[in-house]
């Protein structure tokens, strides 16, 4: 494994303390919703009580007479007007789409959907103004789960699909029906992974300027993805984008939630323009959790091949992907990488899988950190300790047998992908040894004897990270691209400002490209400002995917290593030396050698801007700025192995987290400190998937859980101290060898919980295979156990 | 989530607050601490036209141990109840319960009235004071009357009191020092209702048989309710683990649960069992 380019170390790798942090903290961020404009309106959506209706007759007479309105638009104002809203992710032959616009013009498919929107002096107002809006809807069925949107005869969603099947797209190597027939184990299972969602603390929101002289938009969005909005608003409104401007003030959380294009950005915008006003229209938490993406449905049926020693030669798997009344901005697409993900870290040889896109009347699927990759890997993990369970063979020894080998990268998976670097086994040795060293081993058999039912469980996941190379990503069906520009300038002072396409979401990446940016050039932090969240520089997919570190760093990286050379160049004039003698260490360029002959980055910055005569080279013109455009050549794989300990009360059904340790490998470190935050996180939304969190519709497919009451995310009472074990395995693909990690908290917890849970239970052998595991579910589970425990019991003639 | 729109009156005394309520008919809220009422004026599922603030009336929200009682002004905070010295010596268990309310930032604003007069059944405090035999001062326009819990609680978020009415303060008998106590929520996530609570207040005789024992079920039925049967069958008896289960097993048929997003009835109904028993195991010492 070859390492192109190694990341100057120091500060890069150092424990940093966020440089976001206090303005943070103390409350002065400035988020979209503290923008106000002089003659702002304020606007509020009227939505759909039903999940599946058409729409007869909408009258907004009354809702215009009320004072203080200004406008009030219907879908029937959007035809013609808009095009439809944008998918980006088409990864299926002869897919059929939803085509839908922003407001729903004669039908409606969920709960919370668009049907038409106000625009008055202030949201009260607006708000006062939906309830005087009258809608006359003729009821259709609705389909709200798996089985009833398959079932033969089924209600349709869209009256010209044959079904109510997106699409279909299945991959498959070697010889699948070969390698089951030959199997001498086979070990199949179902799972189901609820219904979650990113949940922001701050909402999604926005505020529209039309400005109709010079025909142009500003908006200032909450969102991780301001060129993609950009991008995506030029078609939808049929404007170039250089009309556009997308600037993202303070973001209060993204998790995916804010990576997708919305509605709302569509109708703020055409009712600035319609009134000529600024626009601010803010989701409340209700709408929130009626219309923001939800995410993780999807019924995975896998099946895995393998020797008597527990080596796997065949899997196959469906993900049914459990979408919306309406495609999302990203389409199937995290129910595609949840099916192209099944394999995991395994090296299985023949393969099938197949992904499944079906529509319901629920709010659209769309982006979640994780994306997919926590549901394929608590397949693929759960299925790997009943494998084990089943050739009564360790589980993780079965791990080790099946893992991509240290010397086998770069590794093609039998779907799609190529695996960049890893050490798999020795991640997982890693984590081993953290439980035994925190005791758990012990803990557990002093709590079995004492009769309490204490699990470990582990989840060894990978993550796909440093979205993306852009051509291959064409390749496979997405419309976008995956590179990163960014533009490092030093100015007159010699201070280093970073223009990024990246936003700040309360990641940290303000921090880390801080970090890159002073080590790489050699001056202090405190030197070093990077400029967020506005769409003067461009990046391909915004920031998700696990990718501002990895593809960012590069750029700043790269970028700096440039402008170095030419401050060497500078300085040299300067000092009559050789460029080639030059240092650079906090900020001051020195002759090796010498202790006399110096001069600070401060005289350089003054040299390319201000007295340039006999120190700016004759051949350099004025400025120091380096613009860098980095495409990935692959993605990079991060990778981590999840345990939990757990207890499980078998009289309620309740699980208790008692500990928590993730061992992890995201190539080269730009801050520990960092990262281990990232993984709390999303740990904390990993195990909220696992037990917690779900979006539940009745059977009818009226949304259940719409206020944090209901909704249940962990709160810090509610989750153990979180552990975090690294290890630096440096990608060989991205220049200073960097791996995204923004989401690998989130993705291998659902599976170690899972697993831990069994393992508390493996004495009356429970096989959870559903998320989250609420108390009624896991105690109907404990009481189907016990009673089939008891009836082997009797059959065998064993007295209890 | 913005609130249709209201009057506000900020009255100073009871009677004002009296008056207010009366001239506004039933279309009136009070507003204690909030904690039930803004979520619900925020989502409009209630639309008052006047709002009665509490807040600036003085001496609601005292705390004071009389003649083998506590009196509760209606106002005291959670965070109050949960902190206060003489209720920890005298009445622990009510302290020990208020803690369970929400997060301290809701504690610090909800109000023990509030909290009463909201009337939610899985809630701690109807519960507590069902199973400490509280009583509740009423204020209104005819003057003050004194209502019991199974007075007071009438329904699902329901009570007695009429719209211009007020309650002001809360009188709990100090139990005697020899009781034991014992409380169980079994909720999702620290701070939130209860799936079902339960909580029992037991004294053993000499001979070391039950010789008052209170039974109490939240989140169970409508209203939080002592389960009397079980509470007679027990009395008498010496603790043990089959008396205690069969009490146990007696509880489940005197409640009529209701299924919501969180749990079933069937599910409800099983954990009442577990919970009745794993508390009177614990206030009989037996655990």
């Amino acid at each position: 494994m070859a390492v192109k380019e190694l990341a100057p170390t120091g500060l890069i790798g150092a424990r940093v303390r966020r440089v976001e942090d206090p303005r943070l903290l103390t409350g002065r961020g400035r988020y979209v919703d503290d923008i106000r404009l002089p003659g702002m309106l304020e606007a509020a959506i009227l939505r759909s009580p039903h999940p599946h209706a058409r729409i007869v007759r909408i009258d907004i007479a009354r809702a215009l007479d009320l004072p203080g309105v200004y406008d009030v638009i219907t879908g029937a104002d959007l035809a013609g007007v808009v095009q439809p809203q944008p998918v980006i992710w088409r990864v299926m032959a002869d897919q059929h789409f939803s085509n839908h616009l922003a407001l729903a013009v004669d039908r409606v498919r969920y709960v919370g959907q668009h049907v038409a929107a106000v625009a008055a002096v202030d949201r009260h107002t607006a708000e006062d103004a939906l309830d005087l809006i009258e809608v006359e809807y003729d009821p259709l069925p609705a389909v709200v789960d798996l089985e009833s949107a398959m079932a033969p005869g089924a209600q349709k969603l869209y009256d010209d699909w044959p079904d109510n099947i997106t699409g279909r797209v299945s991959y498959a190597t070697g010889d699948v029906d070969a390698a089951f027939t030959a199997a001498e184990v086979v070990v199949k299972e179902r799972f189901h992974h609820g219904r979650q969602a990113g949940v922001p603390l701050e909402t999604r929101g926005c505020v529209a300027i039309w400005d109709s002289f010079a025909q142009t938009l500003e908006l200032w969005l909450s969102t991780q993805s301001p060129h993609l909005a950009r991008d995506l608003m030029g078609e939808v409104l049929g404007l170039p984008v250089h009309k556009i401007h997308v600037h993202v003030p303070d973001v209060g959380g993204g998790f995916g939630t804010k990576f997708d294009f919305y509605a709302e950005e569509v109708i703020a915008s055409i009712l600035s323009r319609r009134t000529g006003r600024p626009v601010k229209l803010i989701e409340d938490r209700l709408e929130s959790f009626l219309a923001s993406a939800q995410s993780r449905e999807q019924v995975i049926d896998v099946e895995l091949a393998a020797t008597r020693e527990g080596v796997i030669t065949g899997l196959k798997g469906t993900v049914y992907g459990i979408l919306g009344g309406q495609l999302s901005t990203v389409g199937v697409g995290p129910s595609w990488l949840a099916t192209t993900m099944l394999t995991g870290p395994y090296k299985i040889p023949n393969v099938a899988v197949t992904c499944v896109g079906v529509m319901t009347n629920k709010a659209p699927a769309g982006s979640f950190r994780g994306w997919g990759q926590p549901e394929a890997t608590l397949a693929i993990e759960c299925m790997i300790e009943l494998l084990a369970k089943k050739v009564g063979v360790d589980r993780n020894e079965v791990r080790r047998r099946n893992f991509v080998g240290p010397d086998e990268f770069p590794y093609e998976t039998k779907v799609l992908f190529t695996y960049d670097s890893g050490r798999y086994a020795d991640c997982l040795q890693l984590c081993l040894d953290g439980i035994e060293e925190r005791g758990w081993w012990k803990q557990q058999a002093t709590a079995r004897a004492a009769g309490k039912s204490l699990g470990i469980g582990f989840g060894f996941h990978i993550e796909a990270t440093a979205f993306g190379p852009s051509r291959i990503l064409n390749l496979v069906g997405l419309t976008h691209s995956g590179f990163d520009e960014g533009v490092v300038r030093i100015d007159s002072t010699g201070r280093v400002t970073v223009f990024t396409g990246q936003t700040a979401m309360g990641q940290g990446i303000q921090t880390a490209l801080t970090q890159v940016a002073a080590q790489s050039l050699g001056v202090p932090l405190d030197y070093v400002t990077v400029l967020v969240g506005d769409a003067s520089t461009y990046t391909g997919y915004g920031t998700g995917a696990s990718r501002a570190a990895a593809v960012a760093g590069v750029v700043v990286m790269k970028a700096c290593a440039k402008l170095k050379e030419q401050v060497f160049r500078i300085a040299a004039q300067i000092l009559e030396a050789d460029p080639q003698d030059l240092t650079i260490e906090a900020g001051q360029i020195s002759v090796k050698g010498s202790a006399t002959r110096f001069i600070t980055i401060a005289d350089v910055g003054d040299a390319a801007y201000r007295r340039m005569q006999g120190r700016l080279p004759d051949d350099m013109g004025p400025t120091l700025e380096e613009r860098v455009v980095f495409d990935p050549e692959n993605l990079a794989w991060s990778y981590g192995c999840t345990a939990v300990l757990v207890e499980v009360d078998r009289e309620t059904g309740v699980v208790r987290l008692l500990d928590y340790l993730c061992a992890h490998d995201c190539g080269t470190l730009i801050n520990p400190m960092i990262v281990e935050g990232q993984i709390h996180g999303g740990a904390a939304q990993g195990l909220g998937g696992a037990l917690y969190e779900e979006l539940v519709y009745d059977d009818k497919g009226q949304p259940l859980t719409t206020t944090f009451m209901d909704y249940l995310m962990p709160t810090a009472s509610d989750l153990p101290t979180l552990n975090v074990l690294h290890m630096e395995t440096p990608s060989p693909h991205i220049p200073g060898g960097m791996k995204g990690m923004g989401e690998g908290g989130t993705i291998g917890a659902p599976a170690a919980v899972v697993n831990a849970i069994n393992d508390a239970l493996s004495d009356i052998g429970v096989t959870v295979t559903r998320t989250p595991v609420t108390p009624p579910r896991l105690l109907e589970l404990i009481k189907r156990a016990q009673a089939a425990d008891s009836e082997g019991r009797k059959a065998k003639g064993v007295a209890k | 989530m913005k609130a249709a729109a209201f009057d506000y009156t900020a009255p100073t005394t009871v009677q004002e607050a009296i008056h207010s309520l009366n001239s506004a008919g039933d279309a009136a809220k009070l507003l204690a601490g909030g904690q039930s009422l803004l979520p619900m004026l925020a989502m409009r599922l209630a639309r008052p036209s006047l709002l009665v603030d509490l807040n600036r009336i003085k001496g609601l929200s005292e705390i004071h141990r009389k003649d083998g009682h506590l009196l509760i002004g209606a106002m005291t905070r959670h965070r109050d109840l949960e902190t206060n010295q003489t209720i920890r010596q005298v009445v622990p268990i009510l302290a020990h319960m208020a803690g369970h309310i929400g997060h301290v930032a809701i504690r610090n604003r909800g109000t023990v009235g509030g909290s009463i007069a909201h009337a939610d059944p899985a809630a701690e405090l109807p519960l507590a004071m069902t199973v400490l035999d509280a009583r509740f001062t009423v204020q209104g326009p005819k003057g003050t009357r004194t209502l019991a819990p199974d007075q007071l609680f009438v329904g699902a978020l329901t009570t007695s009191l009429a719209p211009d009415e007020v309650l002001t303060a809360i009188r709990v008998p100090i139990p005697s020092s020899s009781t034991h106590s014992s409380f169980l929520k079994l909720a999702r996530r620290h701070g939130d209702f209860g799936i079902v609570a339960v909580l029992v207040v037991v004294e053993l005789d000499k001979e070391g048989r039950y010789e008052d024992v209170r039974v109490g079920l939240g989140g169970a039925n409508p209203v939080p309710v002592r389960a009397r049967a079980v509470e007679s069958m027990l009395v008498g008896e010496k603790p043990s683990e089959t008396v205690v289960a069969a009490a146990a097993k007696a509880a489940v048929k005197e409640i009529e649960p209701s299924s919501d997003v969180h749990a079933t009835a069937a599910y409800r109904r099983e954990m009442v069992e577990v919970l009745v028993r794993r508390t009177l195991l614990a206030a009989s010492e037996l655990h």
